[in-house]
């Protein structure tokens, strides 16, 4: 008997069909969604292509479930392709980035947690997926995703962006209230920090070597209208405010957080936490999720707010930019391409399988998302809905104002940010030293990748 | 108090600070392995004992829920595979090194070791292109081939300092006898040896199981990890980090190879000690 070869066209119809059940998001209706598209033609026989994939362990552990064993399994089948998804801490993303440019060779799909800029040369240009999805959802990527990915020196996009996490403050409402304060702006956690900490309840906002640290501090210097770079994309962290958000943060150290902040890691926000102790991180909702599905006695008082109002503004970051690179080297450049477009085109599933974790690239791609943030029923009712503003409102991307480029990527790479707080909060240095210090690497980093040609 | 009871106390009351100290891991890994997730995180309740009953759940999802039995058998399979590479390059090298190389020998035993201190910080990323020209990416057979880069070197210097104190008219009796160098060394030297070569396959077994960036950038799938790589990518899950698995995962290799330190520890103490006053 021959095999009918399947075309082209009815290949993407079919994907799109598969694309469009998984979108429902779960199981749920996936096989009546498939019955539509008739019986799988390619049940139990091999498949014709294979697609590789890294990305993090998520840190909802029911999306990567539903990612492995639902999702790609039917975007695979519809696509005649066998998908494999190879997780690993995200820690090890970039070590595991670096061997596999070493070797030019490794997965078809890497998935980064920030944009790396740094590695442009090494990535195709995914300006056909950009436009393709574009073209089907009818609107365009929102600002955040655009200055994430898109190098306007080069005209490169150097990466895509499928979706990214908003980076509330997550509060313990009965402990704040115990001291009569909330975190509606840095003045209050600054007056509320010392009886927190006499209550047994500190701060705990990172300055160590890792992403929740860079983050958090960035954030905090966004409040203070102090930036890694300007519009223009030359470096200015030597300011009168960046001085002012330095001692700032030394005060709020010294009065209402512990040493513990200086040996950050990414689990550390959550675990600070669950334990009871912490009074106030800036995290993502898995730091609200894990004690919702334990039923530890205090979730029902974990609040979730937007990024403290600082002198200058209320602007705080993306906590994690998904932004996955097809690799120059990459076997299965065009399977690769069409997975992505068909991720964010049907990323309804990918969000609500995340449980809001991850907000779509593209607005559209889950229109009505208020709906389904209001739709939680965990307490305090309606604590989600908030979510969506400070996705839309209040996150900036990494180098804001200007767009994220090289520079800012090794900057952030090299956690140069929370090497600087930390510096002043532990007494190594002045708030004008380190700012002054910080300005020095900076202008040599800047140079360097301007005299590469992507700046 | 007589002298009887302070010959007995006295050692006793050095050794037992220390041996608190050095078991209060293994402790904390046994109340953590079998404590509920929930109490894990009440600061109200004592942490040294269980108090919300203990669970096995912790154990049960580790064996169900995650490939932790495929991570041991990788882990074993290199292992035991490594040191027999280990051991056929390093005894003939270490013997050759203190034997018959002359003064060459103690400056090449020194530059042998000196590798051994390259960070594999530095050397993955070289050898990422070794392993993908090689087609060995994503397979157990990397591992195979790097890990005796760092155990052969150290093997090697341990071995040629435990040979030097061996008399070499043993040997040369045995020659006179009519043994062949090769005999010699099978029928004498290598017997006599054996605490050598103990340390030199459990250090090097262990130097295996502890290895983590090889492990973690050579090998993506989870089903090919070993226990170091498998362990922190499956049961630390980004900011959530699962106690309870995590100290299950570790507690349970520790028990053998303790075991094993413990059978063998004053073979193993000779090993390392054997060439320290030659």
């Amino acid at each position: 008997m021959t095999e009918r070869k399947l075309t082209r066209k009815e290949l993407v119809k079919r994907a799109g069909v598969g694309a469009a059940a998984v979108g429902l998001g779960g199981t749920a209706g996936l096989e009546k969604a498939f019955a539509f598209a008739g019986p799988h033609k390619y049940t139990h026989k091999d498949l014709k292509y294979s697609l590789s994939i890294l990305q993090w362990v998520h840190f909802v552990p029911a999306y990567d479930t539903w990612l492995d064993n639902t999702y790609i399994k039917v975007w695979g089948q519809k696509n005649d392709c066998d998908v494999t998804i190879d997780h690993i801490n995200n820690t090890e993303l970039a070590a595991r980035a670096a061997a596999e440019v070493a070797a030019q060779s490794g997965h078809d799909l890497f998935m980064f947690l920030n944009p790396r800029a740094d590695l442009e040369d090494q990535v195709i240009d995914h300006a056909p997926i950009v436009q393709e999805v574009n073209h089907r959802l009818k609107s365009k990527m929102n600002n955040l995703a655009l200055k994430s990915t898109y190098n306007p020196k080069t005209k490169k996009f150097f990466g895509f962006s499928d979706g990214y996490v908003p980076d509330p403050v997550v509060w313990r409402h009965d402990l704040w209230n115990d001291v009569g304060e909330s975190p509606a702006t840095w003045d209050h956690v600054l007056k509320a920090a010392p009886k927190l900490k006499a209550n047994g309840h500190p701060i705990g906002i990172g300055m160590s070597n890792e992403l929740d640290s860079n983050m958090a501090n960035i954030a905090l210097m966004q409040c203070f209208g102090s930036y890694i770079q300007n519009a223009k994309h030359q470096p200015v962290i030597n300011s009168k405010n960046t001085v002012n958000v330095l001692n700032y943060m030394k005060q709020l150290y010294t009065t209402g957080m512990t040493n513990e902040i200086f040996g950050w890691n990414p689990a550390s926000n959550n675990t600070y936490l669950y334990s009871g102790k912490g009074s106030l991180i800036l995290n993502a909702i898995s730091a609200t999720r894990t004690p919702e599905q334990l039923g530890l006695p205090f979730s029902d008082d974990l609040w979730i707010w937007p990024i403290p109002a600082g002198p200058v503004q209320r602007l705080g970051l993306e906590h994690v930019m998904g932004v996955f690179v097809i690799w120059k080297f990459a076997k299965q450049k065009q399977l690769a391409m069409k997975y992505l477009a068909d991720m964010e085109v049907f990323y309804k599933g990918h969000f609500l399988n995340s449980q809001f974790y991850n907000f779509p690239s593209w607005p559209k791609a889950v229109p009505n998302i208020g709906k389904y943030l209001a739709k939680d029923t965990h307490k305090p009712h309606g604590k989600y809905t908030i979510l969506g503003r400070i996705a839309q409102r209040y996150t900036a991307n990494l180098g804001y104002p200007g767009y994220t480029n090289a520079a800012v990527s090794e900057i952030f790479n090299t956690s140069l940010i929370p090497s600087m707080f930390a510096s002043v909060a532990q007494g190594k240095s002045t708030a004008q030293d380190a700012a002054a210090a910080a300005q020095a690497q900076f202008n040599t980093i800047y140079k360097k990748w301007r005299d590469a040609g992507k700046m | 108090m007589s002298s009887v009871l302070r010959r007995f106390l006295g050692p006793r009351a050095v050794v037992l600070p220390f041996a608190i100290v050095l078991a209060f891991p293994f402790y904390w890994m046994v109340v953590t392995a079998f404590k509920k997730t929930t109490e894990l995180y009440d600061l109200s309740s004592v942490p040294f004992w269980w108090h919300d009953g203990v669970t096995l759940s912790n154990i049960r999802d580790l064996f169900e829920h995650t490939p932790y039995v495929t991570w041991l058998e990788n882990t074993a399979l290199v292992g035991v595979i490594v040191v027999a590479i280990t051991l056929v390059v390093a005894l003939p090298a270490g013997y050759a090194l203190a034997r018959l190389s002359g003064g060459w020998g103690q400056t090449m035993g020194v530059g042998i070791f000196l590798t051994y201190l390259v960070p594999p910080t530095l050397l993955f990323l070289p050898l990422s292109r070794v392993i993908s020209d090689l087609h060995l990416s994503n397979s157990l057979g990397s591992l195979i081939l790097v890990y005796p880069s760092f155990t052969i070197p150290f093997s090697t210097w341990l071995l040629m300092g435990f040979f030097k104190t061996i008399p070499p008219e043993l040997e040369d009796a045995a020659l006179i006898d009519g043994c062949s160098r090769i005999q010699a060394l099978i029928r004498i030297v290598f017997p006599i040896s054996l605490p050598g070569i103990l340390t030199v396959v459990i250090f090097s077994f262990s130097l295996v199981v502890n290895e983590f960036i090889y492990a973690i950038t050579f090998i993506s799938s989870s089903h090919n990890r070993t226990l170091s790589a498998g362990v922190p990518t499956d049961l630390i899950r980004g900011d959530l980090v699962l106690w309870g698995g995590v100290m299950a995962a570790t507690l349970i290799p520790s028990i053998p190879l303790a075991l094993l330190y413990n059978a063998f520890l004053n073979r193993f103490i000779a090993g390392f000690t054997g060439g320290a006053f030659r």
